[in-house]
């Protein structure tokens, strides 16, 4: 590779969009509502790149809600054929936390024994990020969780420098969508300074959302009294088992899978369905026995598997900070929140409804502004 | 290849307003590849020929006097497979408003001055007078799961209910959820199945499907609290259709 930066200026950012509709299908952040959601892109000026994280990660486009897996026929033979024939596709403007998302996933489906469809998927995907300079909202803990910045998992990183985009050029797959462009320019090293720059005033922006550093967080979650702890009674108590935080998460993986006869009853179709470990029945057994009942202990399932069991398993915290879990709960059951409690039971006191009556860090979700300078 | 004979279906209502029935006409083309499975044999909305012989009894309504007990165990003893079909006859509907207050005072209101002449018993959903084989919910009834259900009466399986709340078909669909714009909606505690379909059309929950096995009551209800509902209007949430199983699944939570 012989260009690592490259400068876009902002009045052939459209322009850009254009080029790269037609080189794949493109997903973009677009407004929904007052929120947001990763959707195809018609028109350049749909999207959005001064967005809070989306409803659903654009985890459903390598592992969507519902897959696919195979047709089968039952006459004149039983037969079934496996969907293999994915389309080339682009996810542009993904925050860093998302690309954080996608390299768990990576870490569990590359595992024995691959996922086909995963991988099959994820070799047809382009990843254009954007990095962040100004704080989501009060949910987020992505410093925490070292995801504020780009670290690595793309094909292009956007920072937006004012009056033009700097792009980091991650691979060769990248490259090829800003080379031979006369307006996609080496970036010179005023323009590095200017980023460097950018960078050391996040800094001081950024700062670690939860109480206490990492590995503190993963020996409170190892220790026997965090496994039974009040906390986890509490948040029980206030569960109302929607899935919405399983639904939402980046990294949750767990699936369903079913078979759909047509009417014909002879051809149907295998799919595979997203599930999810808080649903009443997730962990009940044919005998009847139920190995998670109740909703404290799914929930403490679901933190585990965020903060202990992947670390052991794969050296990696799949929690990416996104604020996802916290943003989308009804019952206001706050990540941030449950983990300082966790590591340190007084803080379950001082906190109760503390983060929900703390004033938005930013205005962004606001209806005005969001996509008005672009 | 030898044709199979095609199973008889028979349609039957009781207390309702014959909506649901109504879904099977709306199908269109989907009804007529039904009828190349099925011959239908009773149904008063579509057909003037009337038959006593049936396989399969599909019942709409609720059971809400004592001739309606009498009925619907004549038409168990005929059929092969019972369905109930629709929210009234599967957790008695809106119909079971009228549970929570005296039967006479239901009497009177409705009769007027000829409420002597009537027989009225509280409403129940037909499994709570006769064996069910099949359940198809919603008020009206979701076409696919419709479809769905008379798959598995084909190839003989039975077709087990989700247990899990309308949320989880919702966020898949990923609406913006009406909490997040201080609507209130009963999808946390609703048995799922319809694909979200009130919501991905604007409009709210109303648990017209029943609610989960092991609903949150407590949790929902702290949930409408902090949006500013007031209890009294929160139960009426759960009662708009869910009568019958406030006893085991709401009722203490609102005392």
């Amino acid at each position: 590779m012989k260009v690592k930066y490259a400068i876009l200026e902002k009045q052939d950012l459209y322009r850009w969009v254009e080029y790269l509709k037609i080189k794949a299908r493109l997903y973009a952040p677009k407004k929904k509502e007052n929120l947001f959601v990763f959707g195809p892109v018609k028109n350049a000026d749909e999207i959005c790149l001064d967005y809070i994280p989306t409803i659903l990660p654009p985890k459903k486009y390598y592992f969507p809600q519902k897959e696919k897996l195979l047709e089968f026929s039952i006459k004149p033979f039983k037969s079934e054929k496996a969907i293999k024939e994915f389309e080339e596709y682009i996810l542009f403007g993904v925050h860093t936390c998302d690309i954080a998302g996608i390299q768990c996933l990576d870490v569990v489906f590359r595992e024995y024994p691959e996922d086909p469809n995963y991988l099959n998927r994820k070799e047809k995907m382009t990843i254009i990020g954007i990095e962040c300079f100004k704080y989501c909202d009060k949910y987020a803990n992505c410093t925490s969780m070292g995801n504020n910045v780009p670290r690595g998992g793309y094909d292009l990183m956007m920072v937006d420098l004012g009056q033009n985009f700097i792009i980091h050029i991650n691979s060769e797959k990248g490259e090829r969508l800003v080379v031979e462009l006369d307006y996609i320019k080496e970036a010179k090293p005023q323009d590095l300074a200017k980023l460097e720059n950018f960078r050391n005033e996040k800094k001081k922006m950024f700062r670690e959302e939860l109480n206490a550093p990492l590995p503190e967080v993963y020996k409170a979650f190892s220790e026997y009294e965090s496994f039974h702890s009040e906390v986890w009674n509490d948040v029980g108590r206030r569960c109302v088992a929607c899935g919405n935080c399983t639904a939402v998460c980046p990294t949750c993986y767990c699936f369903d899978i079913v078979d759909e006869l047509e009417l014909t009853l002879n051809d149907g179709l295998r799919y595979r369905i997203w599930n999810y470990c808080q649903m009443d029945d997730f962990a009940k057994v044919a005998t009847g026995e139920d190995f998670r009942k109740g909703r404290n202990s799914r929930q403490r399932h679901r933190y585990y598997r965020k903060f202990k069991y992947p670390v052991d398993k794969y050296n990696r915290y799949f929690c990416i900070g996104c604020g996802r879990c916290s943003r989308t709960c009804m019952a206001d059951i706050i990540l941030i929140e449950t983990v300082d409690s966790i590591v340190d039971p007084a803080n379950a006191q001082n906190y109760k409804g503390l983060i929900k009556n703390m004033p938005e860090v930013c205005q962004i979700t606001q209806d005005t502004g969001a996509c008005d300078d672009r | 290849m030898k044709k199979r004979s095609k199973p008889k279906v028979a349609f039957f209502d009781f207390t309702d307003c014959e909506g649901c029935q109504l879904q099977i006409t709306n199908m269109g083309d989907t009804l007529l590849e039904l009828t190349e499975l099925f011959d239908i044999v009773n149904f008063r909305e579509i057909m003037s020929e009337k038959s006593d012989d049936y396989d399969i009894a599909v019942v709409e309504g609720s059971i809400s006097t004592d001739n309606d007990i009498k009925r619907i165990k004549g038409i168990r003893e005929r059929a092969k497979i019972l369905v109930a079909f629709g929210s009234c006859a599967t957790i008695a509907g809106v119909n079971g408003i009228k549970n929570r207050a005296p039967l006479e005072l239901a009497r009177q209101r409705v009769y007027g001055d000829k409420a002597d002449t009537v027989n009225t018993i509280k409403a129940m959903p037909l499994d709570e007078v006769v064996k069910v084989d099949y359940y198809i919910l919603n008020c009206p009834p979701y076409v696919p799961e419709i479809i769905a259900v008379f798959k598995s009466i084909l190839i003989g399986k039975p077709y087990p209910l989700p247990n899990y709340a309308v949320c989880v078909e919702c966020k898949m669909n990923e609406n913006v959820c009406r909490y997040e714009k201080d609507e209130e909606c009963m999808g946390p505690v609703t048995r799922a199945g319809c694909n979200s379909w009130c919501i991905n059309n604007g409009n709210r929950c109303y648990a017209c499907r029943g609610l989960v096995e092991n609903p949150a009551a407590d949790g929902a209800k702290d949930i409408f609290l902090k949006y500013g509902f007031k209890a009294e209007d929160i139960l009426k949430h759960f009662t708009l259709y869910n009568d019958p199983q406030g006893e085991k699944k709401y009722d203490r939570e609102f005392k």
